[in-house]
């Protein structure tokens, strides 16, 4: 999905150097800064073009910002700058795959039973899962290693569908 | 649906200098109106304090009657005196089957919206009770700062979703008020809080009002408000609390008549009241004859499965804004239900901190709505609120799943773009339904818009590509367009949901747009037939000039005639006419067009070749 307004340069936008290393803090400051500028609460009683204007930068800012602070986004922008794009039907390495799938079952089976202790086991699984192929995003974008970053982030998605079934499957009771 | 058309960058607010502003905080039991005196705000008093309960009677007379002298009349005309009506704002009677039972009220209506049934057969919407309620605080407002009102900011529960908005802004509307914006409880009581305080940090916002549920999580730094996350349950409150109290103690409460359901529910919230101070109260009630001792534990136990419900809003709202409860500054106690004991416990325990209440939690989001109406009139500019979408919005994909757009919690204004394709052969319209809410199919999530983009070109399934673009400004009002990509044509139409239309009002609107879209397709279809004209046009021309020899004289005077009146065609909007006439040219000019070909073929048989032959021709 691509946002409409920050189609151009998010880090650009906030006055940063765009890079997967990202110091929220600074993020954080730099986005309210423009925001406070920004923002069309700014220009309330201005005339319609300047309304316009603002409005649209700020949804830039916010489209920008969300966009950086949340590393697999952070991530995917990164890679489709560098030429590397992820379709929507990409398929997982072969062993990943293997163990998904086993564990999807795992989950499908304590879901029937109703055993919560064990979706919550298995969560925690995924939830280690997912803190490993994020922890190693980092070092990965240092190497300019875009086919393993690629294959991370697929992993990533099917890590993520997996913990949106534990979170319904606990949401159940 | 119901939908409306917007003019991009439409906003409320009109130009203004130092305006007569207030903030509204309407409540489901009690409402109020508050403004900025010299930097700092204040509520507006007025007969009985500030705060007028939200009971609008209707008398036989055609009389009306809100607040204190409202609430008077509940128990001898219930029927005639309505209370709460926030719970029905922007609902449909689907949404109220679980209340319905315990409300006194003579309901009429269907799954969009419903009436309710007052004196002299009278039916009145929640929409118009509320404006009734609006009204009086204008008055009230009116009096106090000694002329009109220009504008002012509602506050709505940060879980109402864009129904329960649109019609709290209709109601505004129809009160006579310039809504400036609507702004979530929560929001408008943290920037009470915050400017109060001078405060730094992350805090968390629980509000228990009459009758909704709101959980918000905000940082605060330098005057900037952003909202992290926010959740809740825009149907559960203190009113929930009186009935779980009726319903415990009066088996079978909700079969009786409504007089006895409406005295055992009023009994129930004076023991709940009289429990905040005191530990224990007797509940009496003449029909039935019921007289029982309550103590705060039968309180806590009766409660107990309302306040279970917060608590797990809760948690999910520290999850979305991947926070633990440890990483928040404060709790910050919002809503009349947060003065009970009961619920300040639990809050306490649940978020292993002792909530702050400094501020009355009955008048802070007044308080907070009066400073966002003085930001929204350019009187301070050191506030700056970034608030979010509180439910995500998405489409009806085939198969009735639904795609989300726009994920809950994220800052608005924002937006989202999305490609679709055709999902069936020579499909040449695209229906478009816009919905909002987490669950996976569209028959659980509120319906917001349906449209249909016409004019798709025929072609096989998956070919046809249409482009959906949401839009969300900082009144969180969604805009939703729809292009199709293929032939680079884009027929688009904006949307907005609203509720509180009239059905000849939307249908007219529905109208326009589809005429709209014919508009597009007619537009669409001349562009297609100009190319053409003016290809068919620049070929005869040069055929013409380069063989004179096989041009007979009244075959040329008809081409020419045939070429003008073609252009006439052209400098007019109608695609069948240029059609027709790009039609009558090749009758015209058939005779020559036939002997230029019978020169080819015989040049072909002479060892011309075809190519250079064509390429006289001007093909």
């Amino acid at each position: 999905m691509a946002n409409p307004s920050s189609s151009s340069d998010p880090f650009g936008l906030l006055g940063l150097a765009p890079g997967f290393d990202v110091d929220l803090a600074a993020l954080e400051r730099a986005f309210f800064e423009r925001s406070k500028a920004a923002h069309p609460d700014r220009v309330a009683g201005s005339t319609a073009a300047e309304r316009i204007a603002a409005l649209s930068q700020s949804r830039a800012l916010n489209d920008a910002y969300q966009l950086i602070k949340k590393p697999i986004p952070r991530a995917e922008y990164l890679l489709v700058q560098a030429g590397v794009t992820i379709g929507d039907n990409e398929r997982l390495d072969p062993t990943f795959l293997m163990e998904i799938l086993e564990l999807r079952e795992e989950l499908a089976g304590a879901r029937a039973a109703g055993d919560t202790a064990q979706v919550a086991k298995l969560q925690a699984v995924m939830q280690a899962r997912r803190g490993e192929a994020l922890g190693a995003l980092g070092p990965l974008f240092g190497a300019n290693d875009f086919a393993a970053i690629k294959e991370r982030l697929i992993l990533l998605r099917y890590i993520n569908r997996y913990l949106e079934e534990c979170d319904a499957a606990l949401d159940e009771d | 649906m119901l939908m409306q058309i917007a003019e991009p960058g439409e906003s409320k607010v009109k130009e203004a200098c130092k305006a007569r502003v207030v903030g509204i905080d309407l409540g489901t039991t009690n409402s109020l109106v508050a403004h900025v005196a010299d930097a700092t705000p204040e509520v507006i008093g007025g007969e009985g304090g500030p705060l007028v309960p939200s009971v609008v009677h209707y008398a036989a007379d055609g009389g009306v009657i809100v607040g204190r002298p409202a609430q008077a009349r509940a128990l001898d005309a219930p029927r005639d005196t309505l209370a709460s009506v926030k719970r029905l704002i922007g609902r449909g009677a689907k949404d109220l089957a679980g209340i319905r039972a315990m409300l006194p009220y003579e309901l009429d209506g269907d799954d969009r919206s419903i009436k309710l049934k007052v004196a002299g057969d009278r039916l009145v919407s929640p929409v118009e009770v509320s404006a009734e309620i609006l009204r009086e605080l204008k008055t009230r407002a009116e009096a106090a700062l000694g002329g009109p009102i220009e504008g002012a900011v509602i506050t709505v529960p940060a879980y109402f979703d864009d129904a329960q908005r649109q019609a709290t802004r209709d109601a505004g509307r129809l009160a006579g008020l310039e809504v400036l914006r609507l702004v979530a409880e929560p929001t408008a009581a943290a920037v009470a809080y915050g400017l109060d305080r001078g405060s730094t940090g992350t805090y968390a916002v629980f509000d228990l009002g009459g009758g909704t549920f709101d959980i918000s999580i905000l940082k605060l730094v330098d005057g900037v408000f952003e909202v992290k996350a926010t959740g809740g349950d825009s149907a559960l409150g203190g009113d929930d609390l009186d009935r779980a109290i009726a319903a415990a103690l009066v088996p079978g409460v909700a079969s009786l008549e409504r007089r006895v359901i409406g005295a055992a529910v009023a009994e129930a919230r004076r023991v709940k009241e009289a429990l905040t101070e005191g530990s224990e109260a007797v509940f009496r009630l003449a029909e039935p004859t019921v007289e029982l001792r309550v103590t705060r534990d039968d309180l806590v136990r009766i409660a107990q499965p309302l306040l279970e419900r917060t608590g797990k809003a809760c948690r999910r709202v520290l999850k979305d804004a991947e926070l633990t409860r440890e990483a928040l500054d404060g709790v910050i106690l919002v809503g009349g239900s947060t003065r009970s004991p009961v619920v300040r416990d639990y809050v306490a325990q649940l978020f292993d901190k002792q909530p702050l209440s400094d501020l009355d939690p009955e008048q802070v989001v007044a308080l907070g709505a009066a400073v966002q109406a003085d930001v929204l009139a350019g009187g301070r500019q050191d506030v700056t609120l970034l608030d979010v979408v509180p439910l995500s919005l998405g489409v009806e994909m085939m198969g009735g799943v639904v795609e989300k757009l726009i994920h809950r919690n994220t800052t608005i204004p924002t937006g989202a773009t999305q490609t679709f394709t055709t999902y069936a052969d020579n499909q040449t319209g695209f229906d478009i339904h816009v919905l909002q809410g987490e669950r996976e199919t569209a028959d659980t999530c509120r319906s917001l818009a349906r449209f249909t983009l016409r004019g798709v070109p025929p072609m096989i399934a998956g070919m046809g590509r249409v482009e959906i673009t949401f839009l969300i400004d900082a009144d969180g009002l969604l805009r939703v367009m729809a292009k199709e990509l293929t032939t680079g044509q884009e027929a688009s139409i904006e949307v907005k949901p609203s509720y509180g239309l009239s059905d000849e009002e939307v249908e007219q609107m529905l109208i326009d747009s589809f005429e709209h879209a014919e508009d597009d397709l007619a537009r669409r279809n001349f562009a297609i037939e100009r190319v053409e004209a003016e290809r068919i046009l620049a070929a005869t021309r040069n055929a013409f000039a380069s063989d004179p020899a096989l041009l007979e004289d009244d075959v040329r005077a008809a081409g020419e005639a045939a070429m003008t009146a073609l252009e006439a065609a052209m400098a007019g909007g109608d695609y069948l006419a240029v059609r027709s006439k790009i039609e009558a040219l090749d009758v015209a000019t058939k005779p020559f067009a036939q002997r230029r070909m019978n020169r080819a073929v015989a040049a072909q048989l002479h060892g011309v070749s075809l190519d250079d032959a064509a390429r006289k021709v001007g093909a």
